[in-house]
């Protein structure tokens, strides 16, 4: 008996080692090669009849001919159209419980986390996914002058910790025109900031460590911005506003980048001058935006500026996200500048473009597949892969 | 240590000042034609506003500049010929106080009656329509049909200290060419419409008395500060490191450029009391004082010209617009004089004329500059010669805003800023039909193209 | 005898002759006497997409007096005709927008009442450009003419049980009287539960679907016995009727009995499927013809609509849901839409138009975006619609829907000349209209590059 329940044992463990190495020798999920379409790397020239060879998740080659190794699972993309996984920089997806469109201002400190208040079951994901947005930054609402941490999150994925690629790097205010006193109390902030960084680096230098300076988180968040640690990301909706920031960032030599801000065309070249990029106003078809913004936008880009389209979801739906890059090309953008605003260009100014934001040997796997030209709005998204994991098939209804 | 720190130092300003350096020669560069361009106005009757009326005169412009102006220039064969025969010439409109361009909603600061860090520069929004438009400094038609080429802007009158104001042109071809003179002045109201306000929250300042004292107590502790700062700027060496640092306050810079004289304060004030009131505070502290609107100062004309303290005034048609719950509305009516200007200026008084324009419910766009020919014409009446009230608008208002090295006058070396009128500037049927900012002809009544 | 009837028939000759001449002579001139927008108009060399089923290649479109009068391949030009070029372009009727608020103001687009059928949309529509600005007349709309639509039907907003009665107007005219193609075209009301007005106020719809339907039901019933009373009161002789009370007129109710007596169509807006079915049930009550608005869930329940030919008025497929009245449902209703709506309800046998719904949001103020109609159309081809459904869509279906079919919606001899000129198919992102004609005028251009 004791034999033959030996044999048992081992037989049942042989059974589970073997299925297991089966499970890995049959090809995993994200390990297999996508053949025959029109490829858009766009940090490169877009390639014919291209394969896609996908490791472990990653891109590990990209070209017209390449010799695919043995037993490689091959998908067979004739005909279609692959672009980049979407980059949306700046979003509420998740964040919010879906039936609360309104953003209510929250009193929330630059120490809040929006990693602490992530839904991840929301069907809004699935969304952003159907659309071929992959990477997200999400957050909470902006406040008046300062908001709290957002998180850069792809938008599918078991492992959530996998999931993040980064949190916070950024700090974000809001101006709104309104109030007089909003630019100097902003200056005299950081003024303050810059003082409180000269006590703390006084007090670095001394050598008897005896009485350190009081510490003041707000104040070390805007020192964060002056050292360069951070980007400060600026919501701004007037001309006059952008110009303000521009000479606030002439003064005080920050990082700055621009939310919304609809009236940026007006001020392109003062703009451009000081090399910041700015993250358009969301220019899909539900927003009624004048004729005049809209062409606006290409001036922007014409100008020299590095622009990037955003959702702000949910004020504009993930799902049609790629349309704020048809409707610029309508209004004159070039074709390779409008999908760089909604990949490269994203992910640069989130700081995520060494692992997303275009198709490269070494970047994640996250891959879009349309069936016809990646920019006309009756082409529709057909596969979406992230991190070489297949997240979405239009050919099967049910969603994982 | 402190080495590593010096070049750390040295080398993050030095770095961006090279960048900027060459980036600023290689503007210069691209500006090489602009700088150069050569018109020549002849033909009008030129107003020089510098003395001289020149018959069938001839403006020489360079680039932004004039270059000459008289009878018989000699105009240079590149130059292109604007011909204003039969038409005057004027330099461009000044409006010495205004909220042109300034939006309701950035008026004031409704929570502080004293906030003299905001400078209202931050809210001069010259982009047209929201949203709407094209790329650039806007050429707003309604303003420059008056002619109206600089404007003084500056915080509203619904606080005790609004802050710092500006003098900006109506255009030009960048948003750094638009300012003329930032902080041009600190803003200040003693009067009922800096209190009304704050009496529905039971909040200071409720009565004359308390304008007075916040005034005064904010620029004694502005003194203060200013001892100490230079306290602190006196130390030297190690005593230097060892102190604690000294904490800049923009509210207090404020109030010191006032007290070093940097800037001028301008203090609105109607009742001949209130003006005392100005009066005294100024000498107590010794900055430099110019009375806006100023409706009872024919009452003081005698000091006001003794001490040298100019006077801008408000339109004569509709001298002063009171809220609603202003009380004293009627004894202001009493206190008001149509020959206010004409003593003033037989006193030997430096006065100007301003629209005090604002947006008036929804519609919004403080372009009340425009009339300001006409409110001039209208002042001729009251016993103001008509060269002096057209001094008023144009280098009177100069050079009280402290702008006059650059504009208010038709004389070589100041900014190409001019008008054509197509008659005598102050018949009522006179049209301004040109207007030249920098040189550049930004608005011609017939036309409307930008 | 023969002589005087030679001479008679001379004389008739003459008559004959002269009356031939003057003929002549007036058949010369009165075309020139014609206005501009009615003398003959060409339309040539481009590819005609009719909406009636033909489509020609290198096709011509004749225009005369501001209709159609003639559309095909090989038709000769009439001589005096101006011709417009064309070639390589599309052609296409004015696109229909089934749905929208465009000329109505936020503030004009509710009252605080939920049941108000005597109120008229068309009372509201303001095409005069900007308040207080402007020449005067009809303003064209740029920013709606560019996406070449030439018809929309309006009604009151969504805050409402009963807003009162839609109507289908033009874009553009020589005339207000002009506009209008339909004044009173449909009674609308609304069942999807809006909690706000457009201006952001609550509504004054009841709390619940029961008190919704109970209060629709009241009021139609409250017409009928207004309508039986009339008639009553008809029917009595010439002495009854001194003795008797003539019921007096009631507005509201005689917009209701219009809906009794079918004249007009109830068009009421329903997501949900409880609501549609609703909205089925008062109709099959009343015996009314229905037509549902926005029907986000309606694909879940089209072969009821296909059986009774109840049509569907879509919202945009890039957003059909409108956050501000359905701040509640949000949820349910994200997981209600589909985008296969459209062509499941299509391939049902379900008539559908895909609409706007055009409010304004974030302050431009205009609820132009029917100027994207065409791109909506092209999204909704990705999910199961064929390119000629999808500009069906936009057009013929909607001016059927609209009861407008005979004046708009297709290209056919007779109906007016409401035509749009495209530089490429009408379904392609980067294709831009470039003319548009309503009523054969010429009402927008697209301006050339630069």
């Amino acid at each position: 008996m004791k034999r033959e329940r030996k044999c048992f044992w081992y037989f049942t463990m042989f059974i589970f080692l073997v299925s297991g190495l089966g499970l890995g020798l049959s090809g995993e999920e994200d390990t297999f090669a996508l053949k025959g379409a029109l490829v858009h790397p766009v940090t490169s020239a877009s390639i014919e009849g291209a394969t896609i060879l996908v490791k472990k998740g990653k891109i590990v080659a990209l070209g017209k001919d390449i010799s695919l190794p043995e037993g490689i699972r091959v998908v067979d993309v004739r005909g279609k159209e692959i672009i980049p996984g979407l980059v949306d920089p700046h979003s509420h997806i998740g964040v919010f419980a879906a039936n609360d469109a309104n953003e209510l201002p929250q009193p929330i400190g630059p120490e809040n986390r929006a990693l602490d208040a992530l839904h991840l079951d929301l069907p809004d994901w699935m969304e952003a996914v159907k659309g071929g947005v992959t990477t997200v930054v999400t957050g909470p609402g902006s406040g008046e002058r300062m908001g709290g941490q957002s998180v850069t999150i792809k938008t599918f994925g078991k492992d959530l910790e996998k999931r993040i690629l980064k949190e916070s790097g950024e700090l974000k205010m809001a101006v709104n025109g309104v109030n007089l006193s909003h630019i100097p109390t902003i200056q005299a902030n950081f003024l303050k900031a810059r003082e409180y960084l000269k006590k703390w680096e006084r007090y670095e230098a001394e050598a008897d460590k005896a009485s350190p300076p009081e510490r003041d988180l707000s104040l070390e968040a805007l020192a964060k911005v002056l050292k360069g640690e951070e980007v400060l990301r600026v919501h701004v909706i007037w001309a006059n506003d952008i110009i303000s920031f521009l000479k606030m960032k002439d003064e005080f030599g920050f990082e700055l980048q621009f939310i919304h801000a609809p009236e940026a065309w007006k001020v392109a070249e003062e703009i451009a001058k000081r090399k910041v990029g700015v993250i358009c106003m969301p220019i899909i078809l539900s927003i009624n935006l004048p004729e005049d913004l809209l062409k606006g936008i290409v001036t922007l880009q014409r100008s020299g500026v590095k622009i990037a389209m955003h959702s702000d979801y949910p004020v504009a739906p993930e799902k049609w996200f790629r349309l704020n890059a048809s409707l610029a090309i309508r209004y004159g953008l070039e074709k390779e500048e409008a999908l760089k605003a909604i990949t490269i260009n994203p992910a640069e100014m989130a700081k995520v473009d060494t692992r997303v934001g275009s198709i490269e040997v070494g970047k994640d796997a996250d891959l879009v597949v349309l069936n016809g030209p990646w920019y006309e709005i009756s082409s529709t998204v057909e596969k979406v892969f992230v991190d070489g994991i297949l997240a979405y098939d239009s050919l099967r209804e049910e969603e994982r | 240590m402190k080495n590593f720190r010096r070049t750390k130092l040295v080398f993050n300003s030095f770095l961006p000042l090279s960048l900027t350096l060459v980036f600023f020669i290689f503007c210069l560069g691209r500006e090489g034609d602009r700088e150069t361009q050569l018109l020549a106005i002849k033909g009008g009757t030129i107003l020089t506003m510098a003395g001289e009326r020149i018959e069938e005169g001839v403006v020489l412009i360079k680039g932004k500049k004039i270059l000459a102006v008289g009878k018989e220039v000699e105009i240079p064969e590149e130059a292109a010929i604007f011909d204003a025969q039969g038409k005057h010439v004027l330099p461009g409109i000044i409006d010495s106080m205004t909220y042109y361009g300034i939006r309701p909603f950035d008026l004031n600061d409704m929570e502080n009656p004293v906030t003299p860090e905001n400078r209202i520069i931050f809210a001069y929004y010259p982009f047209g329509e929201f949203m709407r438009g094209k790329e650039g400094i806007n050429r707003d038609r309604e303003i420059l049909s008056g002619g109206v080429t600089s404007v003084y802007i500056a915080p509203g009158d619904r606080q005790v200290i609004g802050g710092q104001g500006a003098v900006v042109k109506t255009w030009a071809e960048s948003y750094d060419e638009l300012i003329l003179r930032e902080p041009a002045a600190l803003d200040m109201t003693i009067g009922d419409t800096a209190k009304y306000e704050m009496k529905r929250e039971a909040k200071t300042p409720v009565t004359r008395m308390g304008i007075s004292t916040l005034i005064r107590t904010n620029l004694l502790q502005a003194q203060e500060y200013l001892r100490k700062k230079k306290e602190a700027e006196e130390k030297e060496g190690e005593e230097k490191e060892k102190s604690p640092l000294f904490p800049r306050d923009p509210r207090m810079e404020a109030l010191a450029a006032l007290l070093n004289q940097e800037i001028p304060a301008r203090i609105e004030a109607d009742f001949a009391d209130d003006i005392r009131t100005a009066l005294r505070i100024a000498d107590e502290f010794g900055f430099k004082l110019i009375i806006d609107s100023g409706l009872g100062a024919y009452k003081l004309k005698e000091t006001l010209a003794e001490k040298g303290i100019p006077v801008v005034l408000g339109p004569p048609t509709h001298p002063f617009v009171q809220g609603g719950e202003v009380s004293m509305t009627r004894e202001l009516y009493r206190e008001m004089n149509e020959y206010n200007a004409s003593e003033l200026i037989k006193a030997g008084v430096l006065t100007s004329l301003a629209s005090f324009g604002f947006g008036f419910g929804r519609f919004g766009y403080a372009t009340q500059g425009r009339w300001l020919l006409i409110e001039a014409a209208y002042l001729a009446g009251f016993g103001v010669p008509d060269e002096e009230v057209l001094k008023m608008i144009t280098i009177n208002a100069a050079q009280i805003l402290g702008v006059d090295d650059r504009v208010g006058s038709i004389e070589a070396g100041k900014d190409a800023d001019l008008i054509i009128l197509d008659g005598y500037p102050l018949d009522i049927k006179t049209w301004v039909d040109e207007v030249f900012i920098d040189g550049v002809n930004v608005y011609s009544r017939k036309g409307g193209r930008k | 005898m023969k002589k005087t009837r030679k001479l008679e028939d001379k004389e008739k000759k003459k008559g004959t002759l002269k009356g031939i001449a003057i003929l002549f002579v007036v058949a010369t001139f009165v075309p020139s006497l014609l206005e501009p927008g009615e003398s003959l108009l060409a339309i040539k060399g481009g590819k005609i997409l009719t909406m009636a089923g033909r489509v020609y290649e290198d096709g011509s479109l004749i225009i005369k007096k501001g209709k159609i009068w003639k559309v095909g391949k090989a038709i000769s030009i009439p001589k005096g005709a101006r011709i417009v070029d064309a070639q390589g372009k599309y052609v296409m009727p004015g696109i229909i927008d089934s749905m929208c608020y465009f000329g109505v103001r936020p503030f004009s687009l509710n009252s605080s009442e939920p049941v108000t059928p005597e109120n008229r949309i068309v009372d509201a529509y303001y095409v005069f450009g900007e308040l207080m600005r402007g020449p005067g007349g009809i303003q064209a709309e740029e920013e709606l003419l560019c996406g070449g639509v030439t018809t929309v039907y309006i009604a009151p907003g969504s805050a409402q049980l009963i807003g009162g009665q839609g109507a289908v107007l033009k874009t553009f005219g020589r005339d207000y009287e002009s506009l209008i193609l339909r004044e009173s075209a449909s009674i609308d009301m609304t069942l999807a539960y809006a909690p706000l007005a457009e201006s952001g106020m609550p509504s004054s719809n009841p709390p619940s679907r029961m008190s919704s339907m109970a209060l629709l039901r009241k009021s139609l019933l409250e017409a009928q016995d207004y309508l039986k009373k009339i008639e009553e009161y008809e029917k009595m002789s010439e002495d009854e009727k001194k003795k008797s009370q003539k019921p007096s007129r009631d507005l509201g109710k005689e917009a209701l009995a219009s809906l009794l007596e079918r004249k007009i169509p109830a068009r009421i807006e329903a997501d949900f499927v409880d609501d549609i079915l609703a909205a089925i049930r008062l109709a099959d009550e009343f015996k009314l013809d229905l037509v549902i608005d926005s029907g986000i869930g309606a694909y879940k329940v089209r072969e009821i609509l296909a059986k009774k030919k109840i049509p569907v008025v879509l919202g945009p497929p890039s957003h059909p849901i409108d956050y501000v009245s359905h701040l509640n449902n949000l949820i349910e209703l994200q997981q209600l839409e589909s985008e296969r709506n459209a062509s499941l309800l299509l391939d049902a046998g379900v008539k559908i138009s895909i609409s706007s719904q055009a409010k304004d949001f974030g302050g431009s103020g205009k609820a132009t975006q029917g100027r994207w109609l065409l791109l909506e159309a092209a999204l909704a081809t990705g999910f199961g619609l064929s390119e000629e459904e999808a500009l069906k869509a936009v057009t013929i279906n909607a001016a059927q829907i609209l009861g407008v079919a005979d004046r708009v919606g297709s290209l056919e001899p007779g109906k007016d000349a409401d035509v749009v000129i495209l530089d490429g198919h009408p379904l392609r992102v980067e294709t831009h209209v470039e003319k548009v004609f309503i009523d054969g005028c010429l009402s927008y251009e697209r301006e050339k590059e630069e």
